[in-house]
């Protein structure tokens, strides 16, 4: 095994390695690596194959500790790699010239807890404002030294060139649905670089489950993705019963598959719609609106809510079936399945369609791994990675759905993938609202305050891997929360294809990504 | 009706006798001082310019008040019509609230866009600013004047109508470039530079598409044409000229897939991001008047014009013309934006060489 081999000769190079608790931590090792190595372990980490996942900091007061998840596609199996900084001098080499994707992680640990990233070419701050004066994820107060206030507005934008321009896409812009905001530098109309700034959806969420309660945090889960709130709310409430060790019932794991897989097919429809809107093709939303809105009723007798479903509890749901609920998702399953003929007259086969976006925005696969792509995103360049599948979480192992692959990586393949991601879905659907079992829909007790420890937990959005890591230390309040967010890193992927785009191609780009800007901006 | 009028006397005048008959009053003092100034100036000033000039003068008086309202009731129709297509497109019914089957929607629209406020960004090159709607709103009408309605419905038969309305249509792409221009806004400007180079492209195999219909006909006079047509109708021998025609006047009218210059999820809005109000809506006249005017002109050069059986000419014209602006419409809701080096590859590598071909073959043809 590809772990093996590594871990192997991560000890070769003396490194201090120990075995973690699966099912209880959600990560198989743990790679203890002094600072100044980091770069090496990397290297080491990227010549197998691993891709970056995620890239984390928790302020333990005396110290700094700095967690570098890597996974696998072939052998997927998350490792690790911890970095213990000194506060008063916390400067660490960089490893984004090894893996790129890293790099926007470690512009968001630079502004939120003060880490200097050595070699980084652009520590400009990520989500914060430029009047912020002190790092607000450290447990202590500490002001920003006056050198790193500099960083906080370092874009620069004058023109380099004779005749390129800079032009700002967004915050408010029809195509990038909502406040993601673009600066582009064009040459005429060929983009030179684009430099994404994030934040304008910022609250804070991390430091917001740091003074709320486990049940009290729970809410906000919705509130990051507001399309595919569900794999948010199955990360938390996963998480949680992974760190419990709850045995969540048959009953309500099944009743979350389901939901969930509503959920992703939501999404897609919703995503399909705004795609076509980006390209100009006004109609194909109407027609996919009509189709989630099926779904949106359904859910709202079920949760009672349309949009951000608090549904999920920890140890099972928040409310059993509804009559009617099983007969209507079967309804709905028929009725879907005559629906994809309009939308390959309409959109499939659309020549116009076609040349817009075949060959559009191609992520190569080394790119999505360096970047951390996941996600349709990733399928559609060819990587037969699925959360649902690498680890199955709620009923996904008694259901598990078929993963999609196009080769291609451009705006078209990953517009097939998700249209027959859809399909998928249904298929799951069918075989989980046959099986739905007898018995109690939650545990009668769940634990108020978690024991201590520390947990991660992966889902798989319609955007990607979502991921989440608690630390406990046995209050009823997280001691540190992290969000991975999957738009996140297919939004740095981004960047990286857009160079040398027309304008047009990077909107093609851009909505074939299925970005959506709460849960990057978290 | 009944039933309308009285919802509209419970809702609008509360149900009381004396507020009708206040408002019946007001409505006849302003009709009495209108029909005093028609009186009063109006007619002296033509009884006076009659002994002058006689007939030319009221022609192009009727004329110009003609052109005006067909401009206008056309723009009015077609924004509601548009409306309703798309609604009937998309799963639903598009306006329906005001005025049976939401026919009056236009009017409530347009009286919405005359009551907003015209904003002037500081920073704007004033003169073209102001200049563009204006540049992009006459040339149509003029264009009107030469089209004939029905044998005998038209303002003025040109000899050389052809050219005249080639020429003042060329003017919308000075229009739009004045106002990317003159915005001072990088979105405007690159809708204006795309404006540029796609009316150039797409002028090109319009203007070849037209030269075999000439050639057939002889003559560069509109009613000519038509008349030409009195066996068969040009776009039986010339159905490559009439796609080119129409493909291009697509194009030439900024309609989807070819809306470039406007392009929203690109462009925010092209070349009028930066307008508002009126401004903006004599923007949006000129584009629902050139699409009728590109539409009526393949009625007259392909499809026989005013020519037909039984129904009076003038009916045989509109039907034609607002079949034509169906399908265009229909083209806008079902297609995606092509892209911009598509377009103009579509237009140079394609059309050009296209209606080239045809037009060689049908020189050749005729002189045989």
């Amino acid at each position: 095994m590809v772990a093996e081999e590594l871990l192997r000769g991560l000890e070769g190079l003396g490194l201090e390695i120990r075995e973690a608790l699966y099912e209880r931590q959600g990560f198989w090792f743990d790679i203890h690596c002094p600072r100044d190595r980091i770069v090496e372990v990397a290297e080491a980490f990227d010549e197998k194959g691993y891709w970056i996942e995620d890239v984390l900091c928790v302020d333990w007061r005396e110290r700094l500790e700095l967690l570098y998840h890597f996974n696998h596609w072939e052998d997927p199996r998350r490792l690790s790699v911890r970095v213990q900084v000194d506060p008063a001098d916390p400067e660490v080499p960089s490893i984004c010239k090894v893996f790129p994707g890293a790099g926007w992680h470690e512009r968001e640990i630079h502004e939120f807890f003060g880490v200097r990233f050595k070699g980084h070419p652009n520590l400009a701050y990520l989500f914060l404002h430029d009047e912020i004066d002190f790092y607000p994820l450290r447990k202590d107060r500490v002001p920003i030294p006056e050198e790193d206030k500099r960083l906080l507005t370092s874009m620069d934008f004058s023109p380099e060139e004779e005749d390129a321009f800079w032009i700002n896409m967004g915050p408010q812009h029809p195509s990038t649905h909502g406040v993601l905001r673009l600066i582009l530098k064009m040459r005429g109309e060929y983009i030179e670089r684009a430099e994404p700034v994030l934040g304008y959806m910022h609250r804070m969420q991390e430091k917001m489950a740091e003074v709320r309660t486990y049940a009290q945090y729970y809410p906000n889960t919705a509130r990051l993705d507001y399309v595919g709130p569900l794999a948010f709310s199955q990360c938390f409430v996963g998480a949680m019963e992974r760190l419990c060790g709850l045995e969540v019932p048959e009953r309500a794991q099944v009743i979350r598959t389901i939901t969930l897989e509503l959920n992703r097919i939501a999404s897609h429809l919703l995503w399909l719609g705004t795609f076509l809107l980006d390209l100009g093709a006004t109609t194909p939303y109407f027609f996919a609106f009509d189709d989630r809105e099926q779904i949106l009723d359904l859910m709202e007798g079920l949760t009672g809510a349309r949009l951000t479903f608090s549904f999920f509890r920890i140890g099972g749901l928040y409310e059993d079936l509804n009559d009617g609920f099983l007969e209507g998702v079967a309804r709905f399953i028929e009725r879907m399945k005559k629906r994809f003929q309009i939308y390959d007259d309409l959109v499939t086969g659309n020549i116009i369609f076609v040349k817009r976006t075949k060959d559009v925005g191609v992520i190569p696969r080394e790119v999505a791994r360096r970047y951390g792509a996941t996600g349709p995103t990733l399928r559609g360049s060819g990587v037969a990675y699925d959360v649902r599948r690498s680890e199955p979480y709620a009923a996904y192992s008694d259901f598990p759905p078929e993963v999609v692959v196009r080769q291609e990586g451009d705006s078209y393949a990953r517009y097939l993938v998700r249209l027959e991601e859809i399909k998928r879905s249904l298929m799951v659907l069918e075989q989980a609202i046959e099986r739905v079992p007898e018995g109690p829909f939650r545990l009668q007790k769940t634990p108020k305050k978690p024991v201590p420890g520390e947990v991660y937990f992966a889902t798989e959005s319609p955007r990607g891997q979502v991921g989440i890591y608690i630390v406990s230390d046995g209050t009823d309040k997280p001691y540190r929360l992290k969000w991975r967010s999957p738009s996140f890193s297919n939004l740095a992927a981004f960047t990286e294809v857009v160079k040398g785009q027309l304008i047009a191609d990077a909107v093609a780009t851009l909505g074939s990504l299925d970005l959506v800007i709460p849960e990057m901006d978290r | 009706m009944i039933e309308w009028l009285k919802r509209r006397y419970r809702e609008d005048f509360g149900g009381d006798p004396l507020r009708l008959a206040l408002a019946m009053v007001g409505l006849a003092m302003i009709l009495a001082v209108v029909v005093a100034f028609l009186y009063l100036v109006v007619g002296r000033t033509l009884k006076a310019v009659w002994s002058a000039w006689g007939w030319d003068v009221v022609r192009l008086f009727l004329g110009m008040v003609g052109v005006m309202a067909v401009v206008f009731g056309n723009a009015l129709f077609l924004v509601w019509a548009e409306r309703k297509v798309a609604g009937h497109m998309q799963i639903r019914i598009g306006p329906k609230e005001v005025g049976p089957y939401g026919l009056l929607q236009s009017i409530a629209d347009s009286a919405k866009l005359l009551a907003k406020e015209i904003i002037t960004p500081r920073l704007v090159d004033r003169p073209l600013y102001l200049l563009a709607p204006l540049v992009i709103f006459v040339p149509c009408l003029v264009a009107m004047v030469v089209i004939p309605f029905d044998a005998r419905l038209q303002v003025r038969d040109i000899n050389v109508g052809v050219v005249l309305i080639l020429a003042f249509s060329s003017l919308t792409v000075l229009a739009i470039f004045m106002a990317g221009w003159g915005s001072v806004n990088k979105y405007s400007l690159i809708g204006g530079v795309r404006s540029i180079s796609q009316g150039i492209a797409y002028e090109i195999p319009m203007l070849l598409a037209i030269i075999p219909v000439v050639m057939m006909s002889g003559t560069l006079s509109l009613k000519g044409i038509v008349e030409a047509q009195s066996r068969l109708w040009f776009v039986a021998v010339q159905p490559v000229a009439f796609l080119i025609y129409f493909i291009s006047a697509v194009a030439e009218t900024n309609r989807t897939p070819f809306d470039l210059p406007e392009a929203e999820s690109e462009l925010v809005a092209g070349y009028h991001t930066e307008y508002s109000g009126m401004r903006f809506s004599l923007f949006f006249l000129a584009e629902y008047t050139n699409m009728f005017i590109v539409s009526a002109l393949a009625t007259v050069f392909f499809l026989g014009g005013y020519k037909g059986p039984v129904l009076p000419g003038v009916v045989w014209f509109f039907l034609k013309t607002y079949f034509l602006i169906f399908i265009i419409m229909w083209f806008r809701w079902t297609f995606p934006r092509v892209r911009f080096d598509q377009l103009l590859n579509f237009s140079w590598k394609l059309l050009i060489p296209l209606a080239m071909a045809n037009l060689l073959v049908t020189g050749g043809l005729l002189k045989l």
